[in-house]
């Protein structure tokens, strides 16, 4: 009997064994292998290091620097939260209350603090929260982006934004080759070390890829100084500048004034972020009529010497075209149509040759299409098809209004002159790359194509020599001493943003490229709305001059010797020149 | 047992090698060679001690490397950040506007014309010309403009023909409002009047 009582009482406890038993291994199993790989296991996220943009010389324009950033483990914290905040809010400038609601956070073991605090100052704080002795703060990795040359090349570099992705430019044209990809790791912990044999499990990160640009810092850095200075001194409204290697169309520098600090973005206004030079389209006004003048002669319609009639005003369909200073009838050659950027003179000119003709070569120049950069904040630019051009449509196109472009836009395409009528797609990745659309942009993947033959770029080269030649042109504040250079000035009327016409502002520009005879750079320079009365030959023609003159001397161009060919502007019994 | 054998013996030799095959002998009595116990337990006692000391060891010397490891990786993180402090230093003192400013600073100026001298027979290539003040080039953004109430319009009182007193308080006044419209440092002020 009493035998039996123990056998009941052996299998009513085994029964209950064999519940739990059950109740562990078959219901809750999951919950609890989960609770087992919570206790003193760690996962941390290994942050990639996002790959550095460099100049073309290696000279760093962004770097990844080891930041740190300070997590908590609110359990532990919550004891002393006040205190280890106040530590915190004082030496990392951030807000007391928000530090103190995560250090408090209930439910979690985790909670961002500060993050991409640079290593040496979280260091700090960290040591000076051990020393009072409070526990749950600890620091990990976390990459802190940092632009050593602050606002130089800032408009085409970019930023990175606060989630650490890219915010505008060639960081977030390129943000997938840089930003690499995160990892993580998982490991047990024990006493703030790893246990040896504990359950550990890596994926590695995969660090970003370096980009380098085709820009050359120093030459950015003065482009942008000079223009600054121009801008400012002509109170203009904005500007842009563009230097270009003729022969490959690298872009040794696009400058834009305003523009910003990549450090702190968010202090610049809104419209001076990005790139003015690729996102602002204006009409390019005179400029444009060297592209007129040389496709008039690949077409053989005209030469150099043609001579032209040039009244003192003309009137195409309802309205009168003038030039920008009053005359009577002259007798200019096409040389001196450019040289003296005469409308009236361009426009006669122009029409020998057909809409649709005409149409084709300023695609050909690169006009009203995207630049190749890859830049989808870059505007195409507006240029109509022939078929609705009128005469008047016909007649401006010429002297470059009633079309309008980007200032990269139109280096490029006077840069054809100066590269004896080859267009070669401008661009900003020395080498290859891939933007995060797809697309491979580079250097090494530029595309060119024949506008105009050699012989009527070599033309058109010499008659924007005109320009630049103190007795016959308009801009002589745009030569180099000793250098042959080619230009062309450029002052254009400005279509407001409000009304969306003419509203009596101007734009001041310049384009050319030395030397003249063997172009080894193209200067592009544009002024928005100079308020001083001056032109593109006073505003844009020393800018071109001085960063011409430092591109001459940095890259050890010296002059080709040859002498310029004397320009004949006039004809006949010429004109009586302006005062 | 003798008297077996000889009895045998007396067998016809007929069948003698048969008989020689299948006689039977006594196997001798293998003698029991047991082996030594001491050393075998020596030995096994040996590999156990060894075994669990060899791998307290192993563990240890695994935890005393983990030690180790993360002090070195703390140090190695430690001189990381501070190669990349003074990496960040060197840009700093590398940064074009600061080197421009301080060159300024020392009454320099951007070179005027590019000139070169050919090495094989020393010609001149270029139009070299001394720089002057005037090539200089403002390396500083302009100062923000005031607000109208701030910088209110200079007053302009037209002194007496000829009246040296009238004359030198119009340079005085003059002089800080350039300043105010070019200047940066205060050092450069002077320089700055008269570049553009």
């Amino acid at each position: 009997m009493r035998l039996r009582i123990g056998f009941l009482l052996v299998s009513m406890v085994v029964s209950v064994f064999a519940v739990r038993l059950f109740q562990l291994q078959g219901v809750d199993a999951q919950a609890y292998v989960a609770k087992a790989r919570a206790e003193g296991v760690v996962t941390v996220d290994l942050p990639a290091t996002r790959g550095k943009i460099t100049d073309r010389n290696g000279v760093a324009f962004a770097t990844s620097v080891d930041g740190l950033m300070l997590v908590a483990d609110p359990t532990v914290t919550v004891k002393h939260a006040s205190e280890i905040a106040t530590i915190i809010a004082r030496r990392l400038d951030i807000d007391y209350f928000d530090v103190l609601a995560r250090l408090r956070k209930p439910l979690t073991r985790f909670q961002y603090i500060a993050r991409r605090v640079p290593a040496t100052q979280a260091r700090a704080v960290l040591a000076a929260i051990d020393r009072r002795g409070y526990k749950g703060i600890d620091l990990r990795r976390d990459p802190l982006r940092s632009y050593p040359a602050d606002d130089v090349a800032a408009n085409v570099v970019g930023f990175v934004n606060e989630a650490g992705k890219g915010g505008d430019g060639a960081e977030l044209l390129f943000d997938k080759r840089l930003s690499g990809e995160d990892g993580t790791a998982t490991y047990e912990v024990g006493g703030g070390n790893r246990i040896p044999l504990g359950d550990n499990s890596t994926v590695p990160a995969r660090s970003g890829k370096d980009l380098r640009l085709t820009i050359d810092r120093d030459v950015q850095w003065y482009t942008q100084r000079v223009l600054r200075s121009a801008v400012q001194g002509s109170r203009g409204l904005s500007g842009s500048a563009v230097v270009m290697d003729t022969r490959t169309g690298e872009l040794l520098a696009v400058a834009d004034f305003p523009t910003y600090d990549p450090n702190e973005p968010s202090l610049s206004k809104k419209e001076d972020i990005g790139a003015r030079a690729l996102r602002d389209v204006y009409e390019p006004g005179s400029v444009e009529k060297v592209l007129t003048a040389s496709s008039l002669i690949d077409a053989g319609k005209v030469t150099p010497s043609t001579r032209i009639t040039v009244p003192s005003q003309l009137k195409v369909q309802d309205r009168v075209i003038g030039d920008w200073f009053d005359h009577d009838e002259l007798h200019l050659t096409l040389t001196g149509v450019i040289a003296r950027s005469s409308n009236i003179g361009t426009v006669l000119a122009a029409s020998r040759l057909s809409s649709r003709r005409m149409y084709g070569y300023l695609r050909g120049f690169g006009l009203g299409a995207r630049t190749g950069l890859g830049d989808p904040g870059e505007s195409p630019g507006l240029l109509r098809g022939w078929r609705d051009w009128a005469d008047i449509d016909h007649a401006t196109a010429a002297f470059g209004q009633g079309l309008s472009v980007n200032a990269v836009q139109m280096a490029a395409a006077v840069n054809t002159i100066g590269n004896d009528g080859v267009y070669v797609a401008p661009s900003l990745v020395k080498g290859r790359a891939t933007t995060s659309g797809g697309a491979t942009v580079g250097s090494d993947a530029t595309t060119t194509h024949r506008v105009v033959s050699r012989r009527a770029a070599r033309l058109t080269a010499q008659m924007m020599e005109a320009v630049t030649n103190p007795l016959t042109g308009t801009a002589a504040a745009a030569g180099v001493p000793g250098y042959r250079v080619a230009g062309k000035t450029g002052t254009a009327q400005r279509v407001g943003p409000r009304c969306g016409c003419y509203n009596g502002t101007f734009t001041a520009s310049f384009a050319g490229f030395a030397p003249a005879d063997q172009p080894r750079f193209s200067v592009y320079v544009v002024v928005q709305d100079p308020k001083n009365g001056g032109g593109g030959g006073s505003i844009g023609g020393p800018v071109f001059g001085r960063v011409m003159s430092y591109l001459l001397e940095k890259y050890a161009v010296p002059p080709t010797g040859a002498v310029a060919p004397t320009p004949r502007i006039y004809w006949g019994r010429g004109g009586r020149l302006p005062q | 047992m003798s008297t077996l054998i000889h009895q045998a013996r007396r067998v016809p030799r007929i069948a003698e090698a048969a008989v020689e095959r299948a006689r039977l002998t006594v196997v001798p009595r293998a003698r029991s060679r047991r082996a030594a116990r001491v050393p075998f337990m020596a030995l096994v006692s040996l590999l156990l001690v060894g075994g669990v000391a060899g791998l307290l060891f192993f563990n240890t010397s695994m935890q005393q490397a983990s030690f180790t490891a993360t002090s070195l990786e703390d140090r190695a993180e430690r001189l990381e950040a501070r190669e990349q402090g003074l990496q960040m230093e060197l840009e700093r003192l590398r940064n074009p506007q600061r080197v421009a400013v301080q060159a300024k600073a020392m009454g320099m100026v951007p070179g005027a014309a590019p000139a070169f001298v050919r090495l094989s027979d020393g010609a001149v290539l270029g139009q070299p010309r001394p720089a002057t003040v005037d090539d200089g080039l403002r390396v500083t953004p302009l100062p923000t403009p005031k607000p109208r109430e701030l910088d209110p319009k200079p007053m302009v009182i037209k002194p007496a023909a000829g009246s040296r007193a009238g004359r030198q308080g119009v340079d005085g006044a003059a002089s800080p409002a350039v300043t105010a419209r070019t200047g940066t440092h205060e050092t450069q002020s002077h320089q700055q009047g008269s570049l553009r």
